[in-house]
């Protein structure tokens, strides 16, 4: 146990560290208030009563005024959001401005935007973002309903559990662009193999994270629908279901950029119709036309972005009981 | 009033400071020009040429033309190795290193005809179309690959990069090039190809649309009358097999395959006597070693002449030979002819190429002039020839 002069000197330390926070008397004036020290252990020596101090915390910004200190934080989440790519853009136009780096390899950023942007006035990069998302968007929802329905399976019944687990685990391990030569075999040159593989990528993804989530449902929560006489449909539509939709729209955001991802790969190395964002970054490889490479690049992170959002939102649509576990500001 | 602003005052001010210190930079950034490249001319050449025994017909002009042009070729073992002073690291790279048209430089490894030089040469895998990136900057020092879009648009971009040495042209019994299915009772003469779908490797950006574009316009149809898929090399066989295209370029020996099968026919192939591809300099040896590119162009050429020059095929004992140094199958070798093998470029062939690419909107006009493409004085030093 400390003496008074030292938790004095630990409140005047305390005070200068945190704002706010002072050694107060309970009437709220500064000071130290004796009080009755514990007694010593037994066989030792009994000291005199050693007096300690009441620590009180004075209400910040945030106690007085939620609603501003809410507001101001997010507005410093999203500056800051702001500022650091546009630091890091800054850097790189400035690195190409004093000749660091080569602008016919880097170009600038503001080279880059205004391609970028004379290609969408133009209409030239429309039919791309377009090919990408008809190839994307169809293969992520076969692959999501895909892989939460054996999921939901996998994770509630044992015996399928058994029977799908080793297989899937070993499917699950194979580059899924390996997977698209033989797509190609199986359903031809067209849209079909693209969507397919862009399903079988998104399809492992939430088979795994659904077969957890159901597996994680708290055994209590069964038993207590059991003691209800829930039917099998009930057991799914009150318990397993909602228990593990929130942990597999996590994994749907994830699946939406790996959907991006293979997808931009695939349409480089074999796009049917010689479209797609990911042939629009190829292509421009091949033709050493850096800028329309770049732009592309830039495209396709806007555009994973946005759908990776739009996940978010259709989840939090979906799963209006899930916590929400964003950051203070709630951005 | 306290001396020491209150942290928030201090990180809101950090905050203001920083971003109108992005904005001035920003500001800054935007006003000035960063496109300052201009194409560079093509250097001269310093050395003296002198005349090297053996290679008396080591040069042929380069306006002849003519399909039945017998190639350049040196005496066996000649030009003579000029070792350079000091090893000289090079780099090479290729898209593939099993193929038949990397025999020449695989070769060349193997026997020491480089080491002769005092040339230290790795040879490694890598796409062209990133190689040419790794050349432009003068990372690598060779590409083995083509003058194909990537390339004509470096050289635009002012990089130096030229095409230095030719490898080869089909023999005339070879029939690898464009393939057609044909539908019931056509002929290959009567095939419509107008609005048709080819199966490339590299689509519209391969130095392929220039033979292609040869075999089209025999058939009255433009580049641009048909569509081309890009498909990998096994894609495409598999594709024009089950109608996925209605015509592909096969590479040998994959036309084997289609030879005497009813429902295809075999429309043309590589022009006779015009190599289209081979070795690509960048600025490693254009500009700062040319010695080393020669010496280079040397050992090709006296790897040629001496292991490459007529029917190569026709030893049995080399083919096994060949087959091991590239990790090939010796049958599939002798399945279809030898190559010609041809290290010196024809006139004309870049533009002819480059008109395919403008065409194809894969190049911007105006073309380049050849001298910005093609440098013929590193093989024209090896073998001694003059003006």
């Amino acid at each position: 146990m400390s003496d008074g002069t030292t938790e004095a000197t630990e409140a005047e330390a305390a005070k200068a560290e945190a704002p706010g926070t002072a050694a107060t008397t309970p009437d709220g004036t500064n000071g130290t208030v004796g009080t009755p020290g514990a007694p010593g252990a037994p066989g030792t020596e009994q000291a005199k009563p050693t007096p300690t101090l009441l620590l009180t915390r004075s209400p910040g910004p945030a106690e007085l005024d939620p609603d501003r200190a809410r507001r101001r934080r997010r507005t410093l989440e999203i500056t800051l959001g702001i500022a650091v790519p546009l630091l890091l853009l800054l850097w790189w136009q400035l690195a190409v401005q004093q000749k660091w780096i080569d602008s016919r390899i880097y170009p600038a950023p503001q080279t880059i935007l205004e391609d970028g942007w004379k290609r969408l006035v133009d209409g030239k990069l429309w039919p791309d973002i377009w090919a990408t998302l008809k190839r994307v968007v169809p293969g992520f929802l076969l692959g999501s309903l895909a892989g939460y329905v054996v999921g939901l399976l996998t994770g509630s019944i044992p015996l399928v559990r058994a029977a799908l687990e080793p297989m899937l685990d070993a499917l699950y391990v194979v580059p899924k662009l390996a997977l698209l030569p033989i797509f190609l075999l199986i359903f031809g040159l067209g849209e079909t193999p693209q969507i397919m593989l862009v399903a079988v990528t998104v399809f492992f993804l939430i088979w795994i994270q659904t077969m957890a989530a159901v597996l994680a449902v708290p055994e209590g929560y069964r038993e207590a629908a059991t003691v209800f006489g829930a039917s099998q449909w009930q057991m799914y539509r009150h318990i397993l279901i909602p228990a593990s939709l929130p942990p597999v729209v996590v994994g749907l955001r994830l699946a939406s950029g790996m959907a991006v991802l293979v997808i931009v790969a695939s349409e480089g190395l074999a796009s049917p119709n010689n479209d797609g964002l990911g042939y629009l970054i190829f292509n421009a490889k091949n033709i050493f036309d850096q800028k329309a490479m770049y732009v592309g690049i830039i495209t396709v992170a806007v555009v994973g972005v946005l759908f990776s959002e739009l996940v978010r939102l259709i989840g939090r649509l979906l799963t209006p009981w899930a916590p929400d576990r964003r950051g203070p500001g709630g951005s | 009033m306290p001396l020491l602003p209150s942290p928030r005052a201090g990180r809101r001010t950090a905050l203001a400071t920083a971003l109108v210190a992005c904005t001035a930079l920003l500001s800054a950034c935007v006003s000035s020009d960063d496109t300052d490249n201009t194409a560079k001319s093509a250097p001269t050449p310093s050395a003296q040429v002198a005349s090297v025994p053996g290679c008396e017909k080591g040069w042929t002009d380069p306006a002849d033309l003519s399909p039945t042009r017998a190639p350049a070729r040196c005496a066996p073992n000649t030009p003579a190795a000029k070792p350079l002073p000091a090893k000289t690291h090079i780099v090479v790279t290729a898209g593939t290193l099993s193929a038949e048209y990397l025999g020449p430089i695989r070769v060349a490894i193997a026997k020491g005809e480089f080491a002769k030089e005092n040339l230290d040469v790795e040879l490694k895998q890598m796409p062209s179309t990133d190689a040419i990136t790794l050349l432009s900057k003068g990372e690598i020092d060779v590409l083995y690959s083509a003058p194909e879009a990537g390339m004509v648009n470096a050289a635009k971009q002012g990089f130096n990069v030229k095409w230095v040495l030719g490898n080869y042209s089909s023999d005339p019994k070879s029939k690898s090039g464009v393939w057609v299915r044909l539908k019931d009772g056509q002929t290959a003469d009567q095939v419509d190809l107008k609005g048709k779908t080819f199966g490339s490797l590299v689509g519209k950006t391969s130095i392929i649309m220039y033979p292609i574009a040869s075999v089209l316009e025999k058939h009255n149809t433009k580049v641009t009358d048909v569509q081309f898929k890009q498909l990998d090399a096994q894609s495409n066989i598999q594709a024009l097999q089950n109608g996925g295209v209605d015509a592909a370029w096969l590479l040998d020996p994959a036309w084997k395959d289609f030879e005497n099968k009813p429902g295809y026919a075999f429309l043309g192939g590589q022009p006779a006597g015009e190599p289209i591809g081979g070795m690509l300099y960048g600025p490693s040896l254009l500009d700062k070693n040319r010695a080393a590119g020669t010496a280079f162009a040397r050992a090709m050429i006296r790897t040629v002449s001496t292991y490459f020059a007529g029917d190569y095929k026709a030893d049995p004992a080399f083919v096994q030979e060949l087959a091991q140094i590239l990790g090939n199958k010796p049958e599939l070798l002798a399945a279809v002819p030898s190559l010609v093998t041809d290290w010196e470029i024809r006139k004309g062939t870049v533009d002819k190429a480059e008109k395919m690419f403008v065409e194809g909107e894969v190049v911007q006009a105006p073309a380049l002039p050849e001298d910005k493409l093609v440098d013929r004085s590193f093989y024209a030093e090896a073998v001694g020839h003059s003006g």
